[in-house]
Parts: C-alpha cells; structure tokens; sequence
C-alpha cells in the first residue's frame, strides 16, 4: 500500500459521496418527477423533506431547472457533480486519466442538458457515466486501500441518504454490511464502536434512523 | 510521402477525446479562473529524419552550454572574468539568486528540463527564439495528442513511419531517477488554479509520481518528507517543482509565498534532495543573456554553434541600440522580464506616439529590452473550417539531462490562430499540434 496524503485520503473519500449523492439523488429525482409529470406537485415539498433540503422552488419548472441545473444552488445535482469533479480533477495520480474521465463526461452532459424539457434523457447518461466511473474505479486502481477509501464514501454516503429517506430495514442492514466491510480494507481512522452500534441499530425491529444518522455523519475521521 | 488526410477527417473526434480527457489549461480573466480546452489541428509538423539529427546535435550543444553557464556564474564567474559575458547581464538579471552562490546541484545538473523554442524560416532553416529553462511547460499535450491520433486514425501511423513519441514519460522518469538523493519523487504543483496544472497531475500519473502540494511536504532532521495520512512518511529524493524559484521556500526565498515548503531550499543546499530544475537557473533563461548564447558555445565547448539565435540586437550596447533606433520598424522588440508572448512589441505597428514612448523608455532602461529582426516563419497549415489556411507557428523542443541529454523526438507545436498574429502562446489564443519526427 503506497502513502496517501492527508489531503488526498480527504478528496478520495468526497469523491465516494459525491459521486453517490448525484447517483442516488438522480435516481430520487427520477421517482418524484415521474410522479410531478401527472400534476402531483406537492411532491416536491415531499422529495425536499425527505432530502432535509429546504424548499426553495416555486413552480414545477423552477424545480426541474434549479434543483437539476442550477450552480448557484448548494443543494443542486449540478453542485454535487461539481464537487465530485474538484475531488477527481486533482486526484488523476492516484486514481488515473481514464476513471476521471467519466466525471468529466457527466459535467459535458449536465452542461448540455441545460434547460432541457427531457431532463431525463441528459441523467440517464450522467448515471451511465456514474456507473463506469465506479466500474473503473474497480477494475483499474491498482492500490487497495484507495479504492476501497473511495468505496467507503460512497457506502457512507449511501447510508446517510437511506436514514434521511427512512428506506426499509433490509435496505438499511445492507448497507451497514456494506460500509463495515469497506471500511475496514482502509486505513481509514474510525470507531469499530460505531460500527458495532450501527450494525445493532440495523438489525433491531424498529430503525432509530435518527442514530444511525448521528453517527454515519461522525464516522469517519479525516 | 507523408499522408495525413485520413487523420486530420478526425479532428473533430481527437478534440472530443483531448476534452473527455480533461486536456485544458487555466486562465485568469478579469480575476476569475477559468479552464479552456486547448484547440488542436490534427495537421502535424512534420520534421524528417535528417533535420531532426541536425535538431538533435544543435540542441544538445546548446543545453550543455547553458548548463556550463550556469555552474561557472555560481561558481568560479570565469565567463565574466573573460569578459565574454557582461556582469550586468547577470546579476541584474531577475533569475539570478544570491543564494545559489556556490551550490553544486545533484550530478552537476541546473536544468534537467529543458524547452528551447524554435522557428523554421521561409528558406526551412531553424533559429532558437527562446530558453526556457526554469519550469517549461507543455510536453503532456503532443504526448497525450499522439496517443489519441492513433486511437482516431491507427492506418496513419502504420504508413508514414512516425517515431512513437510516448516515451516521454520514460525519459523523465529517467531523469528525475538519475539525480534522486534517495527517496521517492514527487511533483510539486502551486495547485488546481495554476494554468498547467493538467500537465501537473498527468505527468505524475504518467511517472508515477506523487502530486503534491507545499503542504503535504515538510523539512524534518535536514531531509524533506512525504506525510501520509495515517503518520506513515516517506523521504523524498526528486522533487520535480513546477513552482517558479521565488515561491518554493519561505525562509530562504519570498517569504509571503503560502505554498512553498519552509527549509526546502536547506535541504537542497546540503544534497539530500535533487530539486529539478534547479533553483537559480533563470540566470540562463533570461532574454538578455539568449544573445551571448553563441558565444557561451564557444567559451565553453571550443565549437561553432550549429543553431543559430534569431539575429538580437542589445540596446545595452551603442552600437546596437542605435541599429535599433535605425531599424526602429523592422525589428520586434521584447521586455526581458516578460513571458508567455507578453511584453512582445513589433516596431511597424506602433503609433507614431508609442513609438515616441517607446524610444524613450529603451534610452532610459536599455538592459531591460531585446532587439529582433523579424524572421518570415515558415507558415503551417491549419484546417479553418474545413480549409487549410497557412498560420504562424512555433516549436517547443524538449532536451531532458540524465548522464547525457536527450532531445525528445517531438515537441510541441503551437499555433497563431490569427492570422495577422505572430503570437503563438495559448494564454493568447493559439493551438497546438502533434509533432512528427520521422524514421526515414
């Protein structure tokens, strides 16, 4: 296992929940507006709710365009696959031209899709991107522990969103196996506490979603 | 015979590919940064075998005069004791550094990457425009630009007997290994807000080096450190600084830089740590002293400079500053302290007024300008919506010192995409293209 940076073991693991905040919350958006497209808008407030994102959107336009596209907005897919962007762009050394390339893609997409009335067409080839991305990741970094620290924020990620969405309890029990394998191929500083309590939490018979936020949110110590 | 028509039908498809790949540059405009890709003109320059041998010989005469240059100012000074060049060239000069005196780099070596560019006249013969030997810039981009070209067009490079040019890597490597004190190496950026920080991070992926920043490093016990995450370290051996000499040290150098690494230069000053290029070198690269290269050639080496200089004129001089004022419309006048196709004024398209301004700045500070004729390039093609059109161009050759220097079968080529324009550089607009060296 070669050194990694303190700096660099930071973007890694941003690049992991980044990359999976604009994939999963895509795939969410996906599910709210096919439910907006039958005149169902309160929806909106619901997706905003769930996400503990304030809602700032004033019309069903206002929201495809905003929450979608809009860089100004900290909460936008565009913000988030930006900072995925800033992590992988000064990362090319330790995870390669080839994995970077395809956020670069999905920026190209985003940038092309703006304003556009089939929004879903552009996000389909920013999860397709997404997802090569991740593939890559597997499949061509050659050091473990930064792709399993890439990983790691991604499970961390994924967990963090199923809690806030309050996902079913097999949802939650997967995920927490998950992260609890990928974190412990790191040299990731964390509790095996958390994760003993975690795991206690997925599997009891009502999910404190609440916990299981506090300490995904604290686990990791960069 | 080359043929090149079925590689330029994807030039669309290779700037496609250079854009996937993030091939850009960075730009401050009105204060905000931004990345722009780098046009490229699948058109490659072409440089047959035997003017590349020439090149080869030329270059490498020219690299190992300036780095004797470089050893004698900040040793023994015999160059100025000769007379042959002028102590006001040197000590004036913005790239000398008194605290170079007396400091012998790893293995000797001053400038381990060197970017000399070039021009081809009209009659195909090639003048040296410029040195640059302090962090030259701009090989990622031919290496990263042929690897694509063959992915768009494999048939080209079958037929035409093209010298694979994506050894560079390699080379470094092998530069960067041969003067390594004993550790690992790293390239040391000022960041992703600098203008070639692609290059940064691709040369390190590509050389399998670290990419750090001056805070990932620190001096402990007279040596400089790699610091992990975890409070693993790892000494360093080569530092390939793509940070200019002013920035790199706090307590030795500016002391307002933020991203230097405080006490590197000590380190350096005791051979623990090869820093390439070599703090200091700018002595060399300064525009003034390009006029006394020839004649470095010959103190030094005792052999007649097989390339030539652009004819310079150095208003220092009388003689030469009243050519100037003679030939005032047909020369192009440069600023010393100037770079990146700045500071670069043409006599013949001044103003009456300019002139007037001018003149009186050249009288009052003479050491600070150069005098050039202006050479008829030879024009290169470039396809302008869907056309060739002739446009001005430059070469970047590339002569990377190991135990013996090695020029580069390459280069980078950069265009004016103006055609009114002599200024090639891309912070002002231009393209680049792929730079053939032939096997026959």
């Amino acid at each position: 296992m070669g050194i990694v940076s303190l700096i660099n073991t930071d973007k890694l693991f941003w690049l992991g929940r980044y990359s999976e905040r604009v994939y999963t919350t895509i795939r969410l958006f996906g599910e709210s507006f096919d439910k907006i497209i039958d005149g169902n808008a309160e929806y909106i407030e619901l997706f905003c709710r769930s996400l503990d994102i304030p809602n700032i959107y004033s019309s069903t336009e206002d929201y495809v365009e905003r929450y979608l596209f809009d860089p100004q907005n900290p909460d936008s897919v565009y913000s988030n696959l930006t900072r995925a962007y800033d992590n992988a762009m000064t990362l090319r050394e330790e995870i390669g031209s080839e994995c970077i390339s395809y956020i670069q893609l999905a920026i190209y997409v985003m940038n092309r899709h703006q304003g556009s009335q089939s929004p879903m067409i552009g996000l389909q080839q920013i999860l397709d991107d997404i997802l090569a991305f991740w593939g890559l990741a597997d499949d061509m970094i050659p050091d473990e522990n930064i792709r399993n620290i890439i990983k790691t924020g991604k499970r961390v990620e994924r967990l963090d969103l199923y809690a806030r969405l309050k996902r079913p309890r097999t949802d939650i029990l997967r995920e927490v196996s998950r992260l609890s394998v990928r974190i412990s191929r790191t040299n990731l500083k964390y509790s095996s506490e958390d994760i003993s309590r975690l795991k206690q939490l997925a599997d009891s018979a009502t999910t404190d979603y609440y916990s299981i936020l506090q300490i995904v949110d604290g686990l990791v110590i960069i | 015979m080359t043929d090149t028509r079925e590689l330029v039908q994807h030039t669309e498809a290779i700037n496609e590919l250079l854009a996937r790949y993030g091939v850009k540059f960075g730009l401050y405009k009105n204060g905000t940064f931004k990345e722009q890709l780098f046009p490229f003109d699948a058109i490659p320059r072409i440089i047959s075998a035997d003017d590349f041998s020439y090149l080869d010989h030329g270059l490498k005469q020219r690299v190992t005069a300036l780095n004797c240059f470089i050893s004698d100012i900040y040793g023994d000074k015999k160059i100025i004791r000769d007379q042959v060049v002028p102590e006001e060239f040197v000590f004036d000069s913005p790239g000398y550094l008194h605290q170079c005196e007396g400091q012998k780099p790893p293995r000797g070596i001053w400038s381990h990457i060197s970017g000399i560019d070039l021009v081809q006249a009209l009659d195909k013969s090639w003048f040296i425009l410029e040195d640059n030997l302090r962090v030259p810039s701009g090989a990622s981009y031919p290496m990263i630009a042929r690897e694509l070209c063959r992915r768009a067009s494999p048939k080209t490079f079958q037929t035409n007997g093209v010298v694979d040019n994506r050894d560079y890597a390699s080379l470094l490597r092998s530069a960067m290994d041969y003067v390594n004190t004993g550790g690992c190496t790293v390239v040391l950026t000022p960041g992703r807000y600098n203008s070639a920080y692609f290059e940064h991070s691709y040369l390190a992926e590509k050389t399998g080096a670290h990419l750090v920043s001056g805070s990932e490093l620190t001096v402990e016990d007279g040596y400089l450190w790699f610091n992990g995450y975890d409070g693993q370290k790892e000494k360093v051996g080569t530092v390939y600084r793509r940070i200019s000499d002013d920035y790199l040290d706090p307590l030795n150098f500016r002391a307002d830089s933020l991203i230097g690494i405080p006490h590197l230069y000590d380190v350096f000053r005791q051979g623990h740590v090869a820093l390439m290029n070599a703090p200091g070198n700018g002595v060399a690269d300064d525009k003034g002293i390009y006029y006394f290269v020839p004649k470095m050639i010959r103190y030094y080496l005792g052999e007649e400079p097989i390339l030539n200089n652009a004819p310079t004129y150095l208003p220092f001089y009388k003689d030469d500053m009243k050519y100037v004022l003679d030939h005032f419309d047909n020369l192009v006048l440069k600023d010393v302290a100037e770079a990146g196709g700045y500071g670069v004024v043409f006599g013949s398209k001044m103003t009456s007024q300019q002139k007037t301004d001018f003149i009186a700045l050249l009288k009052k500070n003479p050491r600070r300008f150069i005098a050039q004729e202006v050479i008829d390039f030879l024009d290169l093609d470039i396809m302008d919506n869907g056309k060739p059109v002739a446009r001005k161009a430059d070469l970047r050759a590339y002569i990377l010192m190991g135990e013996e220097p090695i020029v580069w079968k390459s280069g980078l080529t950069r265009f004016s995409r103006n055609p009114d324009s002599f200024i090639v550089n891309s912070s002002q607009g231009g393209g680049f293209k792929d730079t053939w060296v032939l096997s026959h």
